[in-house]
């Protein structure tokens, strides 16, 4: 049987606030990932300004692109695609990585090939571990909240998704009460660890019969409860809030995850986005996986494959180029890219 | 010499191909809101019907700004990555001289502008000697009590009685332009003359200063609104781009 030949992809990532750049080796072997990040620009601002970012990618565009083929020690002509996120994410900054990729695969007459950069957090799965399917995976971060149900690897299902606040967007949101700079996430889950659920805010949307999930309850109630200690002076401990907030957030996320794989019996489990690298939301989904009768394979991925970055486009984009799935030089940015929900969403 | 120019700063999407003096070949595609969609394969169909390859090009020359600030990076990611990968000058050329050049041979001021709303213009004002532009009112954000301010000055010093105005928002005020500068005799551009040519920027792109892909960026000629806010909330300097961006 003849061997099969390598398949190198660059990928781009800029849909937010990191510029990026990988080579991937046959979807699963990082050659070379190159992540610039603007987080201390943005922090001037309490989050991300989408101007702002868009005036950072280009910078970088050039320099990022040579530095994850000298890394990788290859050249363009080692390379077999050039992959781009195109969407969903930030119109502007979306258009650096799209302009650059088309502009590449143009100099050098490499096909070009656009990912859903949800299917890509998902994707870094596959950079840790052999996913086999059907897969379910919870995909949490700023900007999104989903259940998918993956049956092989290209034909993703939205099963749950957030019908407001993205799980992400409430922790910045609280950390704003809290005084805790943008991104929150790190900082309210060490604060979680040392505190304790003395709050009790409310769950949304446990009970009910559905995959989907609703953050904003919970952050109106944590700010209530903020102003109404501020009014009458009292002080209240942090530690304790941030616990009672993180354990509302991971009971309603554990929950429904939960019942998904229990309906779906999926042969693995995947945790991504930039909320994936919470320390309580991996130990308590381990936990609630390991009581399952029948368990699936789990894979979360290291956490510096769990923020945006281009290795996870480059591993998706293996998939596509796989199936023969590529774009042409019209291909544009997608701010509101949706997977497909699942027909039972669609009522 | 063989360059492709290219102008994404304007709801006029503008791509040609000059060779020397001559324009081999030239397209524009007007009103179009995504220049995302239609830059590449515009600059295909150009290579195509002058039986040129994009590596045959020597210089790539683009519209640095100002101009819509999302339209400015389609056109300068897309100059920055050819001529890094395929190892080839890159230059960039502000847009209001382009636009000013559509009077390259006339011996009057010439004012090049693009409406910023709300009275505010992205403006700058040149003289041509020999074809060749020098810009006399700076290239800038202006309100237009500043703007027309500058123009008598300039028109003052460069003994210039006659101006022409080019560009967007402008001839819809003509008679309130006309009577705030009673000295002079304004002469509004019509049509095309209004529109920023590739065509024009291949001439400009001959004799232009070759610049570094890699450090090449846009003329936005203005700090976003949030970073004004937060300079004047906290009054911090802005610092280096370079101070935000790091590597992780
Ligand atoms: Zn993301």
């Amino acid at each position: 049987m003849p061997e099969k030949k390598d398949v190198r992809i660059l990928a781009y990532e800029s849909s937010c606030d990191e510029t990026s750049t990988a080579v991937v080796k046959n979807g699963r072997e990082i050659e070379s990932l190159v992540v610039a990040t603007q987080i201390k620009s943005h922090q001037r601002f309490g989050g991300v300004v989408p101007e702002v970012a868009s005036r950072h990618h280009i910078e970088v565009i050039t320099q990022i692109t040579k530095e994850a083929l000298a890394e990788a020690g290859t050249n363009w002509a080692d390379l077999d695609a050039i992959a781009v996120t195109y969407g969903p994410g930030l119109v502007g900054a979306l258009l650096i990585g799209v302009s650059a990729a088309k502009a590449a695969s143009m100099a050098t007459g490499l096909p070009l090939i656009g990912v859903d950069h949800i299917m890509g957090h998902i994707m870094a799965a596959q950079l840790t571990d052999e996913i086999t399917y059907p897969a379910l995976a919870l995909q949490v971060s700023g900007g999104h909240t989903e259940l998918v149900l993956m049956h092989d690897p290209l034909n993703f299902e939205i099963i749950g998704d957030t019908r407001d606040d993205a799980a992400g967007e409430a922790y910045d949101k609280i950390g704003r009460v809290l005084g805790v700079n943008y991104p929150a996430g790190k900082t309210i889950d060490a604060w979680a660890q040392e505190g304790h659920d003395t709050f009790h805010f409310p769950r949304a949307m446990l009970q009910e019969d559905n995959y989907d999930f609703s953050f904003s309850g919970l952050k109106s109630a944590f700010i209530n409860t903020a102003h109404h200690a501020d009014q009458i002076h009292e002080q209240l401990n942090k530690k304790d809030l941030a616990a009672s907030f993180q354990a509302a957030v991971i009971d309603v996320l554990a929950e429904k995850t939960v019942r998904a794989l229990k309906q779906y019996e999926p042969k693995t489990f995947i945790l991504g986005g930039g909320v994936a690298a919470n320390l309580g939301l991996r130990t308590r989904l381990s936990q609630e996986i390991n009581k399952l009768a029948q368990q699936p394979k789990v894979i979360m991925p290291p956490l510096k494959l769990c923020g945006d970055n281009a290795a996870m486009i480059g591993a998706a984009a293996y998939n596509l180029f796989e199936a023969g799935q590529f774009a042409d030089l019209t291909l544009n940015a997608n701010p509101s890219l949706e997977l497909p929900y699942a027909a039972s969403m669609l009522n | 010499m063989k360059i492709l120019s290219i102008s994404t700063a304007t709801s006029n999407l503008s791509v040609a191909l000059t060779e020397n003096e001559r324009t081999v070949a030239a397209a524009e595609e007007t009103d179009r809101r995504n220049h995302s969609e239609h830059l590449d394969p515009l600059i295909n169909q150009l290579l195509k019907q002058a039986g040129w390859q994009l590596a045959d090009i020597d210089r790539f020359a683009v519209a640095l700004g100002p101009g819509s600030y999302t339209g400015l990076r389609i056109g300068v990611t897309t100059v920055k990555m050819f001529a890094s990968i395929l190892n080839k000058e890159l230059v960039g050329l502000s847009t209001l001289a382009i636009l000013a050049d559509n009077f390259a041979h006339s011996d009057q001021l010439v004012v090049a502008a693009l409406d910023a709303r709300n009275d505010n213009f992205f403006a700058g004002a040149y003289i041509f000697k020999n074809g060749q532009p020098t810009n006399v009112v700076p290239d800038g954000h202006y309100h237009l009590d500043k703007l027309l301010a500058a123009i008598k000055q300039a028109a003052q010093e460069q003994g210039k009685k006659n101006v022409i105005l080019a560009g967007s928002g402008l001839s819809e005020r003509s008679e309130a332009l006309q009577a705030a500068l009673p000295d002079l005799s304004l002469t509004f551009a019509q049509d095309q003359d209004n529109q920023v040519h590739a065509s024009h920027l291949g001439q400009l792109a001959r004799s232009a200063k070759i610049l570094d892909p890699d450090q090449v960026l846009p003329r936005y000629l203005r700090r976003t609104q949030a970073e004004m806010d937060w300079h004047r909330k906290t009054g911090k300097p802005f610092g280096q781009d370079s101070d935000y961006v790091e590597e992780v």
